[in-house]
């Protein structure tokens, strides 16, 4: 989540209340999803995780995480539609104070449910789409949903949703982002959020496929630069760039167990939704305990807090509380330890690991694999 | 600053919420993904954005702050949270509300 200061400095009074506390919560309802996006951050393994809170604990997890500190809630998943109680969780999310954002996928987003979304108090709607095109998008989610897509748009516009267009940018979408701009404009959406893949989870298995090439990502920025200048105040436009393109790591979640945490759909607590997947660690569960001790207690927030578990270069590093290490998946992922430094940093030893994977994003791609809930792989094709 | 810009009327974009943070003693303003944190003045003026002008804004002010012309200030202020796309101008000629 963003943050930032305005008009000047703001004394904070300190007392003896334990700090870091979270801002935002990312409640992942379900990891059961109708789409099959080959960038998805959920696990791999999501046939193994089909256990789900039920109504009643996600309730005392979203008044736990008010408690706690948290101002924001993001309802997500998979697709939190399709869990019956979402209505019921949202009103709980308004009475406990918090502010609630929603991602949907949108095929199941009829009028009816959006309008009942909004009268439970749900504050802002954010809706994925894939790709301008409708059977590009069909393509890449590996189901027909663009055509509910532009309906749920223009349904949560007439109910005076604040709405959000989300598109994940990567090598095999970025020629037509000129009009995924001008479909944002088209479907009068209030903020267009161009996040180029995190390469975690799903992501990570399909890299080569989705990775683009530096031309592909300058042209981006460009396009951006210009669409911004258009649009002016009528659009928001957020462009996330790709991290591997970066001198530097992301400040990711603004750094583990400090302003951010996520319940995922079995209860299990984590820094950020893909950590899971970091095998040398335990999660702990909202099952075993309130948030509030999990949070300040719990030796997996702990971990990579701050800035004392870090080793060199970042321990010296004057950048060691600006991106706090980067990424601690990224650095299982490419390195095979998640205590070292983000590998997309130009001074980590595994700096190379990025440069040859950038060096093979110049050449051609291979095809992608859809997420599925089964064991078995179906391969899209070119 | 012009005439017709005082007459302005500022309001909070859809879903913009303003929130005071017990815990953490702050003023906020919430959006979606988002959350600025504003200072005194910053809050008062927000707190202010329905169905009043800029002058309307300006005149409650200087009730509570320094007898200075804060109109300059407001009017930036103001600005700077309609390029983020946080308030909208809506332009009312009949101001529905005396102060």
């Amino acid at each position: 989540m963003e943050q930032r200061t305005i008009t000047g400095a703001q004394s904070t009074a300190k007392d003896d209340r334990m700090e870091p506390r979270p801002f935002a919560l990312l409640a992942e309802l379900t990891y059961r999803c109708p789409l099959h996006c080959p960038y998805c951050s959920n696990p791999l393994q999501l046939a193994k995780y089909r256990n789900e809170l039920d109504t009643s604990t996600w309730q005392r997890v979203l008044t736990e995480a008010s408690a706690l500190g948290v101002v924001q809630v993001h309802f997500s998943g998979g697709e939190p539609l399709v869990r019956p109680d979402v209505v019921e969780l949202v009103a709980t999310a308004r009475a406990v104070d918090l502010y609630s954002n929603l991602s949907t996928g949108a095929t199941t987003a009829d009028p009816q449910i959006l309008a009942n979304l909004r009268e439970a108090g749900l504050d802002a709607l954010q809706i994925s789409l894939l790709d301008a095109r409708e059977a590009e998008n069909d393509f890449f989610a590996g189901a027909p949903s663009f055509k509910q897509k532009q309906s749920a748009v223009r349904a949560a516009r007439q109910l005076g949703f604040p709405i959000t267009l989300n598109v994940v940018l990567h090598r095999q979408n970025l020629s037509r982002l000129q009009e995924i701009i001008d479909l944002a404009v088209t479907w009068q959406v209030d903020r267009l959020e161009l996040a180029h893949v995190q390469y975690t989870g799903w992501a990570f298995q399909n890299r080569s496929a989705l990775l683009p090439s530096r031309a592909q990502v300058e042209s981006a920025e460009q396009i951006v630069a210009n669409a911004r200048e258009r649009t002016g105040d009528h659009l928001q436009i957020l462009h996330v760039l790709p991290d591997y393109f970066q001198e530097y790591p992301k400040t990711c979640l603004n750094g583990w167990g400090r302003t951010f945490l996520t319940v995922a759909p079995d209860g299990v607590v984590l820094p950020c939704q893909t950590a899971r997947e970091i095998p040398q660690l335990c999660f702990p569960n909202v099952q075993d305990g309130s948030l509030e001790t999990i949070w300040f207690h719990d030796p997996v927030f702990q971990r990579f807090r701050g800035t004392d578990w870090m080793p060199e270069p970042c321990r010296s590093c004057d950048r060691r509380e600006i991106d706090y290490g980067g990424c601690r998946c990224q650095a299982f992922l490419l390195a095979g330890d998640p205590a070292v430094t983000d590998p997309v940093c130009r001074l980590s030893p595994h700096h190379h690991l990025v440069e040859h994977e950038l060096q093979q994003a110049e050449r051609a791609s291979p095809d992608f694999a859809y997420r599925v809930m089964s064991g078995g792989e179906g391969l899209g094709q070119q | 600053m012009k005439e017709f810009q005082m007459s302005l009327q500022p309001v909070l974009a859809r879903g913009v919420r303003y929130r005071w943070d017990e815990f953490r003693q702050q003023h906020q303003l919430l959006f979606p993904e988002g959350l600025l944190v504003l200072n005194t003045t910053g809050a008062a003026i927000v707190r202010l954005c329905h169905n009043r002008s800029i002058e309307q804004i300006r005149n409650k002010l200087a009730q509570s702050f320094s007898d200075a012309d804060l109109g300059p200030d407001i009017h930036e202020f103001l600005e700077r949270l309609v390029e983020r796309g946080l308030i909208q101008w809506c332009a009312d000629p009949e101001p529905r509300l005396q102060d």
